[in-house]
């Protein structure tokens, strides 16, 4: 597989503020990329500068080897055969569905332009709606006829902006799993933004995590649930709890107890957070002596997993406040009460730690 | 590239000389009266000459175009209701003299130029109209500052050229301090603030408003021939003033020649057609001025409103006062 | 906002078509500046004061009462269940196709002393004379302001009506359910959103005011234009008269660009607004008043008034009229068309240019474009003359250097300098019109074409122009029918033998002759109401 998209060293700067900065991306030829971020971290920004609606300040973007950006060169976007879907579709309201769908085809002539129409219908599910108008269509129908308007013409790589934001919570899967084949199937390249997690493990076969105009981590979904590279990227996918715990050179203490470090690394001593998730915390209620009670619940809800609780550290357990936690998330079939206090312990594993950036 | 901007430059201009290739038999008039009262006369000229009469009116600003306009202007004769008009127009040097022995001696001596730049066609009387219901009545101007007509008088804005000029022969006949008092003592007789025109004035006598008001002679007749005010005529006496003592204030209508006048010949033409005997008598029917010629007749009508003594004052005088009247009805705050 | 194109030849035509159009009033600025302080000294010890007290006077008063008669026709109409809704919906934009002096003319007519009210009143109760019984005299600072109030309110009314209705009900059921009732709501929620519709469409009630001269001066009421008048016709002093124009000029832009200010970041926009409404129900008497009110609006801006023209017509016309109408009619047709033709296209050039393009002073073009509205037709006029005067010279110079007949004024003595008078006068209406309809266009919609590899044009050809029509239409229309009423920049600017409607009517009125002129007067309002029947077909398919 042959690298379809690279950036380099993109920067945009928009009104004297910095959006995007430094920024590295390659992506092959037939993947899907999620773009994960909260609003405001430049992902839009990013895939408004791949279409060519932004100009960056600095950096270059290649596509197939033809150069859309560097310093100063900047590519129409019209000249760029990158497609994009819009959030709220863009779909043109004095055209027919047909129109819409041929719009991007008028370098074709009227036969193949007809036949890509048609194809493109039936592929959709919207051979019925051809000559209707957009405001007659339900809000799935619209994305379809705005996937359909955007694959019509061929682009290379294919952008998708919230596309799933405006769609009943229920269809969405359904339209996810539909989209994916169907661009598998054109074999198209594609990046869509999104803020939900969730669409990308449905959606892409890549994930990009961003904050603050960087990019933090690049890989497959699975990884990067097993291996987050920083707080932020654990933090943002809501991978796990974090429980503060002093690292010393073998060891790391919590309030959960000591828990002994595989690889004595030259970590020096100071306080990290290790990522727990819920399935790697114990929870015991009985009153022996071994068990120490710990923690006490602080919220309760139930979930299709079991009671899902939040824990928090006792008031008198410790002098030192950095250790204190106040919200570790477990899942446990045992009925607990409010205030109830329980005893936690943590499972070994490969444990996490990550330095929380200020 | 530069060439090239030349040479389109040079086709553009061209064009443009091609496509204004200029009609020979034609006439340009500016004019400050209106295009009802003077159209009969110029399809007359027309008709006789074969020189087509092309016009443009408008009540303000035609002098201060024709200004602009500079030595391009298609004008070639300007139409004024007023004797300042035309002193401010050879002022600004906007017009020529017309050396035509049919003007000099079909106009009497003191309705025209001494340079032979303006020619006046009519001459109209600055009236004085009296309810009937006061009875017969003999006016001065002064008297419009007499107590007794308090609440009483009415007229159109003092800034309307007819105004001015009266107030500028006023200024002439008593000086600008009589002047000033004069004014303040007529606001202050005003039944209601200067507005309207000079038949509104009639109207609101009809109405009971007012009593007195100012008015040009021909609106008389010109109102007894409409259909709706001929009601508000038949309510008034036309009063001639101060037939005692200096005579009733007279102004214009006059004729003058652009200076830059393209076709000036067929402009000379024209003048010396409007003082024809013809188109004077024209004048006289249709619009019931004086005609400016001695020995064409006013029509039936305005005879039968009598003959009167006219001031004797140089309608040059009444020209050169004219700022200081605007200045002195500014300063008795006439119209507010 | 991000801008898609960067297209050297538009940025160009941009800019050099806004200088254009501002070129007038820089020149008016200019000779302003070299204006002698001695007259200005003299009117400002005798008549300024009080010329300045009325100009405000009456910007207040008519400010006031359109917004009075505007903001509650439209609060009436779309918030409560009164009677006859539907018609009365499009029956108040009537009297926008009646011209102020019209009216005033006739309301005159009507209440003066002599006129049919009066005499009738007289007739009832025995009365002798003026002095026996108190009538409100209708030619005064107050009647001047009620007469323009009852044509200039449907401009208020349209544009808020307009914001009522597109209004996300929603924020009102918020507010219902945080425990307001459906008036409260109205008053805390509803009436503050539409403040901007309200302040954009009252700066236009108040820039129309200080440019009136017809109705003024028929009134004899003196305002600042009076002294404009006064000092370059009067006094002959072109530069004094400059002075006046330009500080009111500045005035009025200062107001403007306050009121612009103030509104920024005032916007709520729901990407689907709920527009279901929940009307406040009125009592039997409530709704008789206010139907009252809202028939009275439509009878006494435009109903009355057009059945005494129609009444004129059949009293005194004859069919001799006819065939001069015909062709002051054409000629009429002849500068709207143009005018509203070329604005609109200056507007589309400018709104899509500030809308697409990347350029930090976007705005800049369309923003001085707009300044010629604050400017009275006559001073509009003398700039006219000022500014193409001296081009007119140049070409003649250049054509007869070349050794050609000078061709004559060719710009400045033609309907061109009428036309773009107009143009200049009313490209605010346009581009008003343009820019609101381009905002309502999605953004999304400018990428769109070009992430399926349309360029520019295509974009305008098969997006933005399509999608604009109902907005070119209207704007057309609204600056066709102000073109057709406008009256000092025609009067003054006219080539030879030209004569309009609007120059028509105006000299009969001013020599109280207006029955002669009634059917040219029908034909201008009728005319006006050509956009409001079409915009109400348009409204209504939607």
């Amino acid at each position: 597989m042959s690298t379809l998209l690279t950036i380099e060293q993109l920067s945009i700067t928009l009104q004297d503020k910095s959006i995007l900065s430094t920024l590295d991306l390659s992506l092959n030829e037939g993947d899907i990329l999620g773009l994960v971020g909260a609003s405001g971290c430049g992902k839009t920004t990013l895939l408004n500068a791949i279409a060519g609606f932004i100009k960056p300040s600095t950096g270059r973007i290649v596509i197939d080897d033809n150069l859309l950006n560097d310093g100063e060169h900047c590519l129409p976007a019209e000249q760029r055969q990158v497609g994009m879907i819009f959030q709220d579709y863009a779909l043109f309201p004095h055209l027919t569905v047909k129109e819409n769908i041929a719009f991007g085809l008028s370098k074709l002539s009227k036969a193949d332009q007809l036949e890509q129409i048609d194809h493109l219908l039936t592929l959709l599910k919207l051979s019925d709606y051809r000559d209707s108008h957009i405001h007659q269509l339900s809000g799935g129908q619209q994305q379809r006829v705005a996937i359909a308007r955007a694959l019509a013409p061929k682009p290379k790589l294919l952008l998708l902006d919230e596309p799933f934001s405006n769609i009943d919570a229920r269809l969405r899967n359904e339209l996810m799993v539909e989209i994916r084949l169907l661009l598998k199937q054109f074999k198209t390249t594609a990046i869509f933004v999104t803020h939900n997690k969730d669409e990308v493990f449905t959606f892409a076969d890549k994930m990009a995590v961003m904050a603050q105009g960087r990019l933090l981590q690049l890989d497959a979904p699975s990884i990067i649930c097993q291996q987050p590279n920083s707080y932020q990227v654990a933090d943002f996918l809501q991978l796990g709890s974090w429980l503060p715990c002093q690292i010393n050179a073998t060891s790391a203490q919590s309030l959960l107890g000591k828990v002994n470090l595989e690889t004595s690394d030259s970590k020096r001593e100071s306080l990290l957070y290790l990522l727990v998730k819920p399935s790697n915390l114990l929870l015991k209620v009985s009153t022996d002596a071994n068990n120490h009670m710990n923690a006490q619940v602080e919220y309760i809800s139930v979930t299709e997993q079991g009671n899902h609780y939040y824990l928090s550290s006792l008031d008198d357990s410790t002098d030192d406040e950095s250790l204190a936690f106040s919200k570790l998330s477990v899942y446990s079939d045992i009925v607990l009460s409010l205030k109830q206090k329980v005893a936690l312990t943590i499972r070994p594993h490969h444990y996490l730690f990550f330095d929380k950036p200020t | 590239m530069l060439r090239k901007s030349f040479i389109s430059l040079f086709i553009a201009l061209f064009f443009i000389a091609a496509f204004s290739a200029k009609a020979n038999d034609i006439v340009n008039v500016y004019s400050y009266r209106q295009p009802f009262l003077v159209e009969p006369l110029f399809d007359k000229f027309t008709k006789q000459s074969g020189i087509k009469v092309n016009v443009v009116f408008a009540k303000k600003g035609m002098a201060e175009r024709l200004a602009r306009e500079g030595k391009y202007s298609p004008a070639d004769i300007l139409l004024t209701t007023d004797i300042s008009r035309l002193i401010e127009l050879r002022d600004k040097n906007l017009i020529q003299p017309v050396n035509s022995a049919v003007l000099s001696s079909a106009i009497p001596k003191q309705y025209q130029a001494q340079d032979n730049t303006w020619f006046a066609l009519t001459t109209r009387v600055r009236n004085i109209y009296s309810a009937k219901r006061l009875g017969k009545i003999d006016l001065n101007y002064e008297d419009l500052a007499d107590e007794k007509y308090k609440g009483r008088v009415c007229t159109r804005s003092g800034k309307h050229p007819y105004n001015v000029a009266l107030v500028a022969s006023m200024i002439s006949e008593h000086g600008e301090a009589y002047t000033l008092d004069w004014l303040k003592k007529v606001k202050s007789n005003l039944a209601r603030k200067p507005q309207g025109s000079d038949r509104g004035q009639v109207q609101a006598i009809h109405q009971k408003l007012c009593d007195i008001s100012l008015g040009n002679s021909y609106y008389f007749g010109k109102m007894l021939k409409d259909e709706k005010q001929k009601v508000w005529a038949d309510e008034v006496y036309i009063n001639f003033p101060n037939q005692k003592n200096r005579g009733a204030h007279i102004n214009i209508s006059g004729v003058a020649m652009a200076k830059y006048a393209p076709n000036a010949k067929n402009a000379q033409a024209l003048m010396e057609f409007l003082v024809s005997k013809p188109a004077q008598a024209l004048y006289a029917k249709t619009n019931m001025e004086y005609p400016v010629r001695e020995d064409v007749a006013v029509s039936e009508l305005v005879a039968s409103w009598g003959s009167y003594n006219a001031d004797a004052l140089a309608l040059e005088e009444i020209a050169k006062n004219r700022t200081t009247a605007l200045k002195l009805l500014d300063q008795a705050q006439f119209d507010l | 906002m991000i801008a898609l194109y960067n297209n050297k030849i538009w940025k160009l035509v941009s800019y050099v078509t806004a200088l254009v159009l501002i070129v007038p009033m820089l020149v008016m600025l200019l000779g302003g500046v070299s204006a002698s302080t001695q007259l200005f000294l003299h009117l400002w010890q005798t008549v300024l004061p009080t010329y300045l007290e009325n100009t405000l006077l009456l910007a207040f008063w008519v400010v006031l009462l359109a917004l009075l008669f505007g903001v509650l026709s439209a609060s009436i109409i779309t918030q409560t269940n009164i009677v006859c809704k539907h018609q009365l919906r499009w029956l108040l934009l009537l009297p926008l196709a009646m011209p102020a002096y019209l009216v005033a003319y006739l309301y005159t007519d009507l209440f003066d002393y002599a006129g049919p009210v009066q005499r009738n009143l007289r007739t009832w109760f025995d009365w002798q004379s003026a002095n026996e019984y108190w009538f409100f005299d209708i030619r005064t600072l107050p009647g001047a302001a009620l007469m323009l109030a009852l044509v200039l309110f449907p401009y208020i009314y349209m544009l808020t009506r307009g914001t009522f209705e597109q209004q996300d009900q929603n924020l009102i059921r918020a507010s219902r359910l945080l425990g307001l009732t459906a008036k409260q709501s109205f008053f805390k929620v509803a009436l503050p959103l539409a403040r901007p519709a309200i302040a954009v469409s009252a700066s236009l009630v108040l820039m129309e005011t200080l440019a009136d001269f017809a109705t003024v001066q028929y009134f004899a009421v003196n305002t600042l234009t009076t002294a404009i008048y006064d000092t370059w016709l009067g006094y002959g002093d072109l530069g004094a008269a400059n002075a006046l124009a330009s500080i009111l000029m500045l005035l009025i832009l200062f107001v403007v660009l306050a009121e612009q200010r103030s509104r920024t970041g005032l916007r709520h926009q729901s990407a689907r607004p709920n527009l279901k409404r929940e009307l406040i129900q009125l009592s039997f008497g409530q709704q008789i008043l206010a139907s009252l009110f809202c028939w009275s609006l439509v009878v006494f801006g435009f109903l009355l008034p057009i059945i005494l023209l129609i009444i004129m017509a059949v009293q005194y016309s004859d069919i001799t009229q006819l065939s001069a109408l015909v062709s002051t009619g054409i000629n009429s047709l002849k500068v709207s068309v143009f005018a509203a033709t070329i604005a609109v296209f200056i507007a589309l050039l400018l709104g899509l240019y500030q809308r697409l393009h990347a350029d930090k002073y976007r705005h800049l073009p369309l923003q001085i474009s707009g300044f010629g509205y604050a400017v009275p037709g006559t001073v509009l006029a003398m700039a006219m003359l000022s500014t193409l005067g001296p081009v007119d010279h140049w070409l003649n110079e250049a054509v007869e250097f070349l050794g050609f007949a000078a061709p004559g004024l060719m710009l400045s003595g033609s309907l061109f300098a009428v036309v773009f008078a107009l143009v200049v006068r009313f490209s605010a209406i346009a581009n008003g019109t343009i820019i609101s309809g381009i905002k309502q266009i999605p953004q999304s919609l400018d990428y769109a074409p070009a992430s399926l590899g349309v360029n520019l044009l295509g974009s305008l050809t098969k997006v933005h122009l399509p999608i604009l029509k109902p907005t070119i239409m209207m704007a057309w229309l609204l600056v066709f029918v102000e073109a057709m009423k406008e009256l000092p920049a025609v009067l003054l600017l006219r080539p030879f033998n030209f004569e309009t409607l609007s120059s028509q009517v105006y000299q009969l009125i001013s020599d109280e002759m207006l029955e002669q002129g009634a059917l040219g007067a029908i034909l201008i309002v009728l005319f006006g109401l050509l956009p409001i029947v079409l915009l109400n077909k348009h409204k209504e398919k939607v």
